[in-house]
């Protein structure tokens, strides 16, 4: 009996480490880039979860693909109906470890560039993916930023030949979240 | 005659051009959907996230991007990177809210408050479960209606 007694105390010592650890948002930034002949395609999604781990540099980011505005409607609706079909495919995930994490010290404000590796799901594919990006802490706050490369036909997106010429294969996708305390 | 044919032919042409290219116009700049004047699905906030935080297609097609009239005691006033109210309504779990993007700030709203906001229902989406942190419920373009 004492010996189970010691066990959970135990484990719920290492579950508030662990969740010490853990920094999150729920209101994360992610916006997207294409350059195209035509019009620029450019939309942001406000709505991003994300959670690090400080101590373990775990990362993860979730979002939902109908939240990304775009300054037109029918730009919007493209984007959802034909391009990364979001009732099939709702979501698009991070999963990953930021690989430097040893050199940021949290307790000191600064810009510390980083290296993320990890799965990137989009349109239902997953490809694994290596970005640099940077950790700022200033006044105690974390904050996470990244900006890379992805390629529409590495993820299945079909863009239709009649605008093909219009749509660019490359998007450049940013990332800016700001983290609090769990 | 003949040369009035051609006249007429050219004439056609020029105008089925402009259609198409009006009409193509037309479609492209096409507005926003009008929130504020649309007709919504009102709902209390811990009954919308009941309803989606459970992956149910036949409720998800009830409200996911569908306009909604959310009432719920607002937990917290925060604002995103680009300095827009996110209101957050309480819900039946404590770190789960109804979580909402406002179109235009106001001061007049505080934590406690009871108040209804309209807005598109994008759903529902959490991280993995091992991580222990709730997902949350997110409406965008809202506007408060009282």
């Amino acid at each position: 009996m004492k010996r189970n007694l010691f066990s959970f105390i135990l484990f719920l010592f290492v579950l508030q480490q662990a969740n010490g650890q853990l920094y999150y948002t729920k209101n994360g930034s992610i916006s997207f880039f294409s350059k195209s002949p035509l019009q620029d395609i450019e939309a942001d999604n406000n709505q991003v979860i994300s959670v690090l781990n400080i101590q373990s540099g775990q990362i993860e980011f979730s979002l939902l693909n109908n939240a990304f505005h775009f300054p037109k409607a029918k730009m919007e609706e493209d984007f959802n109906e034909n391009y990364i079909e979001s009732d099939t495919y709702p979501r698009s995930s991070f999963k990953g470890t930021l690989i430097n994490i040893n050199k940021v010290d949290f307790t000191k404000d600064g810009n510390y560039p980083v290296m993320v590796k990890g799965d990137l799901t989009i349109h239902g594919i997953t490809k694994n993916i290596t970005a640099n990006g940077a950790i700022i802490i200033s006044k105690a706050t974390i904050s996470a930023y990244s900006s890379f490369t992805v390629f529409v036909k590495d993820y299945d997106i079909k863009i239709p030949t009649i605008v093909s010429n219009k749509i660019s294969e490359k998007i450049q996708i940013k990332i800016n979240c700001s983290y609090q305390k769990k | 005659m003949r040369k009035k044919l051609l006249i007429n032919i050219i004439l056609f042409t020029i105008m089925a051009f402009s259609t198409v290219a009006f009409i193509g116009f037309i479609i492209w700049n096409k507005p926003h959907r009008n929130i504020k004047d649309a007709t919504a699905v009102e709902i209390n906030a811990v009954d919308l996230y009941r309803a989606l935080s459970h992956d149910s297609t036949k409720t998800k097609s009830l409200f996911v991007n569908k306009i909604v009239a959310v009432i719920g005691k607002v937990k917290q006033i925060q604002k995103n990177r680009e300095g827009a109210q996110v209101i957050l309504l309480q819900t039946h779990i404590p770190d789960a809210s109804v979580n909402c993007t406002m179109e235009e700030n106001s001061t007049k709203i505080k934590a406690g408050d009871t108040i209804e906001i309209k807005g598109i229902c994008i759903g529902y989406i959490s991280t993995d479960e091992d991580l222990g942190l709730p997902g949350d419920v997110f409406l965008t373009r809202c506007y408060t209606t009282f």
